[in-house]
């Protein structure tokens, strides 16, 4: 085991590398981007002056290296700074609770794509060279080839609208959106009716690509030689393809996990914005518009910090599902 | 061994999934009886303790909060900020005119009224040409924390603070400039504003720098109001601000709750010291949300405006909301402004000709549905001065065709283009329409180019247009609001540059004039000048349309943003 604590050392020292980068190339491209948080603030009553004196004050007249330094300074002490869309209030205590909205329906979300795209794919796999192969993959590839603002208005109208089913958008509200209810001492808001929508936004397309590449997997395992010699021992379908066929596709599918992870949080910021769910990508595409610079480094760096960490946690778990990676570790000892 | 933790993945997976979908159901099954629950309660006007959802298995419910009895519900903006020094747009500003109070205000019928004085003072004309207003302030008057009266030097510290360079205000000069003394302490040259003097506890002496109409107007706007000096302390509209999360004001409502977009709770303020005092028992606003209009179809809101959408379905007298239809105008103009100092429109005739080739009747009937009305000039109905018969220049696609080719011909106007706000969906029913119209009438083909909204206020103030289109709304009742800071032409709000010294001279004279008729003759004299020379094609004024309630009483929807809510009361 100590190799992989080696391993895990040697990723988690790059970590703050690769956000060091990331938040250099979001910095720059804020300040260097036109029109600052102060002209638009200003709106219809701008005075030449007053403007000039705020951006001087605030530090918007620095040289570019100077406002980043003061800046990661005070991140490496914790001050995330001031949010400008919310004048002067914690950038943290702007960010966390619509972090935890996006979270909690994400969640299931996530759950849900790997729960229905494993299975399918398998299934596809096995039924390859029939007509139910093609087709299930081809449904699922339809959602996933049409960009979410194009399914958000199909949904609304065909769940709402014409059917009453579901409730025409929602956010994280008492009334008109999410219920909180208390689970387990957790204030949970996913056992709303308002959810169904959202998660069935970004699950069906999720599922295509993880069904897909599922469905690669598996055939390419099928073809195994101790595949055969499964099948020649007498051992039944079902056995096969759980003991052998499963358990070896699978290794690859959890790569996809921390992409899944990004393509989530992308997807939240249309999905959100358009439902009126006040979550973490609903504020990032509100940051843009209102240059809210400190809110904009913060969502990118908490974005690259969960991707970085699940890769993390899906390399380490390689090990555990692949008793190779663990054996060749330890007998380097 | 293996074998048996392949079962426990799969079948951990097949329990979770199973779980997933039970809770689902189980959620949407429980809320169903809730809503129901809760439609029938609203709708019969009761507050009957409905507890909705009660019932459900898997997770113990923590319940909605329930109305209040006399509570208002209502769908808003999320402010930017909530300190009356910095706030410049209306969503912040509708907010803080309930919690926050100053020495004058409008109301509603759009009328100079005295809010913390006493009573509007006379000016009194100084020998040296300036102007003072003594102010009485009211006796007895508290801050919501009850622990202190407003006094006058409340309010030289909050109007010094506006002021205040380091408070980093974008408007306190805006609205406070003509106080004497007022730019030479914004410019640090002064260590207080000599103009604001604290005579006793209770008298308060502003001096302007000239005799000013408008300049009552423009202190009921928040930069004006006054704020607790021991909270506010050294914030500014950027740093230390947490204390406008739960300000200690002066105004009808305290602000009880602010979760950040989420909702914000307003309770009367007992002790208020205008009549009508306030008579809702809370006020909530939810901030975000899906589609207002259907959380005021589900009991949820208690008003909604509506867009040109929905407007026809609910003019239908067969629709059940038709009898909860109500519209009132809005002291705003939107317009299409021109580059006045660049070819082709620094040419008036070719001004004139595009003006001349829109169809206002068509634009403001047919493509926005009567949701507003057409506008001949640059003032708003309602508007003190606002012009019956001003006529404004006619749509005659001849004379417009006669005015270009004049002017040169199709050939100058052949790349032209104009700059639109938004963010790359269409552009909107009625900029089409008005390029339509151009098409048709002038043969000449304008591109729209649509900008985000930071870099359309960049080109805007740079000057890199030939056209655009922007909408000015109120800030507070006068002529001057709109013709002198829109179209003078050292007004740094004049974005088409438009300058004409006969123009200049008349808004500089009614800036000063005391006879309020002669004043607001000057006004349209200088309105009639302008709509002939065209720096803008005024094309409607919007009017706001509502759904409001049965047992909403006296809301009345203003034309910008005052004090509203003290007058609105709850009936069962």
């Amino acid at each position: 085991m100590e190799g992989l604590a080696s391993y895990v050392i040697r990723r988690l020292m790059w970590a703050p590398v690769i956000l060091l980068v990331v938040s250099i190339v979001t910095f720059s491209l804020g300040r260097f981007g036109p029109v600052d948080y102060v002209r638009i603030q200003a709106g219809s009553h701008p005075t030449p002056e007053s403007i000039e004196r705020i951006r001087e004050e605030r530090g918007l007249n620095d040289p570019i290296y100077e406002q980043y330094t003061r800046y990661i300074l005070n991140v490496f002490q914790g001050d995330f700074g001031e949010s400008v869309r919310y004048r002067g209030v914690a950038v943290e205590d702007v960010i966390l609770p619509r972090l935890w909205v996006t979270l909690q329906y994400n969640a299931i979300i996530l759950f849900l794509t790997f729960a229905i795209g494993i299975p399918l794919g398998t299934w596809a796999a096995l039924k390859r060279g029939t007509w139910l192969d093609p087709f299930a993959i081809g449904v699922f590839l339809l959602f996933a080839s049409v960009p979410v603002v194009v399914t958000i208005p199909i949904f609304q109208w065909l769940l709402a609208v014409k059917h009453d089913w579901l409730p025409f958008g929602g956010g994280w509200l008492p009334s008109g959106g999410w219920e909180v209810r208390e689970f387990l001492g957790v204030e949970l808001g996913i056992f709303s009716k308002q959810i169904i929508l959202p998660v069935l936004l970004l699950t069906l397309p999720g599922i295509a690509g993880l069904a897909r590449f599922m469905r690669v997997q598996v055939i390419e395992v099928l073809d195994q030689d101790y595949v055969r010699t499964a099948r020649s021992k007498g051992l039944g379908d079902l056995t096969v393809v759980s003991r052998h066929v499963v358990r070896n596709a699978l290794l690859p599918i959890t790569t996809l996990l921390g992409f899944e992870l990004a393509a989530l949080l992308g997807g939240s910021i249309f999905v959100e914005t358009l439902l009126g769910i006040p979550g973490i990508g609903s504020f990032a595409f509100e940051s843009i518009g209102s240059r809210d610079y400190n809110s904009i480094m913060a969502i990118v760096l908490i974005g690259g910090a969960a991707f970085i960490g699940a890769n993390l946690v899906i390399d380490i778990t390689y090990g555990f599902i692949d008793p190779r990676i663990r054996l060749r570790s330890e007998a380097q000892q | 061994m293996e074998t048996r933790r392949l079962i426990f993945v799969l079948g951990g997976i097949f329990v979770a999934v199973v779980g997933v979908i039970g809770i689902l159901l189980i959620a949407t099954s429980g809320d169903g009886d809730g809503d129901g629950d809760g439609d029938g309660g609203s709708g019969g006007g009761g507050d009957g303790g409905d507890t909705p959802a009660a019932e459900t298995p898997a997770a113990e419910s923590t319940p909605l909060p329930e109305r209040v009895e006399g509570e208002l519900r209502l769908f808003g903006p999320d402010p930017i900020t909530l300190d009356p020094a910095c706030a410049t747009d209306a969503g912040s500003a509708q907010y803080i005119v309930e919690i926050f109070s100053g020495l004058v205000s409008f109301d509603r019928d759009l009328k100079i009224i005295p809010d913390l004085a006493e009573e509007i003072p006379e000016p009194v004309q100084n020998p040296d040409g300036t102007v003072s207003y003594t102010f009485t302030i009211r006796r007895g008057v508290t801050f919501h924390d009850g622990s202190r009266q407003v006094t006058a030097d409340d309010f030289k510290f909050s109007l010094e603070r506006s002021l205040n360079p380091d408070t980093l205000s974008t408007v306190g000069t805006v609205y406070l400039d003509d106080i004497v003394g007022a730019e030479e302490f914004a410019d640090k040259e002064a260590d207080e504003v000599v103009g604001i003097r604290v005579v006793d506890d209770f008298t308060l002496e502003i001096t302007v720098d000239a005799p000013k109409a408008y300049f009552l107007a423009k202190l009921t706007y928040p930069t004006a109001y006054v704020v607790d000096q021991r909270e506010v302390g050294e914030s500014t509209c950027f740093t230390n601000t947490e204390w406008t999360l739960r300000p200690n004001g002066s105004g009808p409502f305290k602000l009880d709750e602010w979760q950040l977009g989420q909702r914000i709770v307003l309770t009367p303020n007992e002790g208020f010291h205008l009549q009508p005092a306030p008579s809702l028992a809370q006020v909530t606003y939810f901030l975000a949300g899906g589609s207002a209009l259907v959380m005021y179809e589900n009991d949820e809101i208690d008003l909604t405006g509506i867009g040109v959408n929905d407007i026809e379905r609910i003019r239908d007298p067969n629709e059940a909301l038709n009898a909860e239809f109500s519209e009132s105008p809005s002291l705003d103009t939107f317009y299409i402004g021109f580059n006045t100092t660049e070819p082709p429109f620094d040419d008036s005739r070719v001004r004139q000709a595009f003006a001349m080739a829109v169809d206002k009747e068509i634009l403001t009937s047919v493509v926005l549905k009567d949701l507003v009305v057409p506008a001949n000039g640059i003032l708003p109905p309602g508007m003190p001065g606002f012009n019956e018969g001003l006529e404004g220049l006619p749509f005659d696609p001849e004379a417009a065709l006669a005015l270009l080719e004049e002017a040169g011909g199709p050939s100058i106007v052949r790349d032209v283009s104009l700059l639109s706000s938004g963010r790359g969906a269409s552009v909107g029913p009625t900029i089409e329409a008005v390029v339509a119209m151009w098409e048709e009438n002038l043969g000449v083909t304008v591109e729209v180019n649509q900008e985000e909204f930071g870099l359309f206020l960049r080109d805007l103030d740079e000057g890199r247009f030939q056209m655009f289109d922007l909408g000015w709304i109120a800030d507070y009742v006068d002529p001057q609001n709109f013709l002198d800071i829109k179209l003078h032409s050292e007004s740094v709000n004049n974005e088409t540059r438009y300058s004409n010294s006969v123009v200049d001279d008349l808004l500089e004279q009614a800036r000063t004039e005391q006879d309020e008729a002669t004043r607001l003759g000057l006004y349209q004299q200088a309105e009639e000048i302008i709509v002939q020379e065209a720096p803008w094609i005024p094309l409607f004024h919007q009017k706001t349309n509502a759904l409001i309630k049965p047992n909403v009483q006296d809301y009345f929807i203003t034309p910008f943003v005052i004090p509203n809510l003290r007058y609105v009361s709850i009936t069962q």
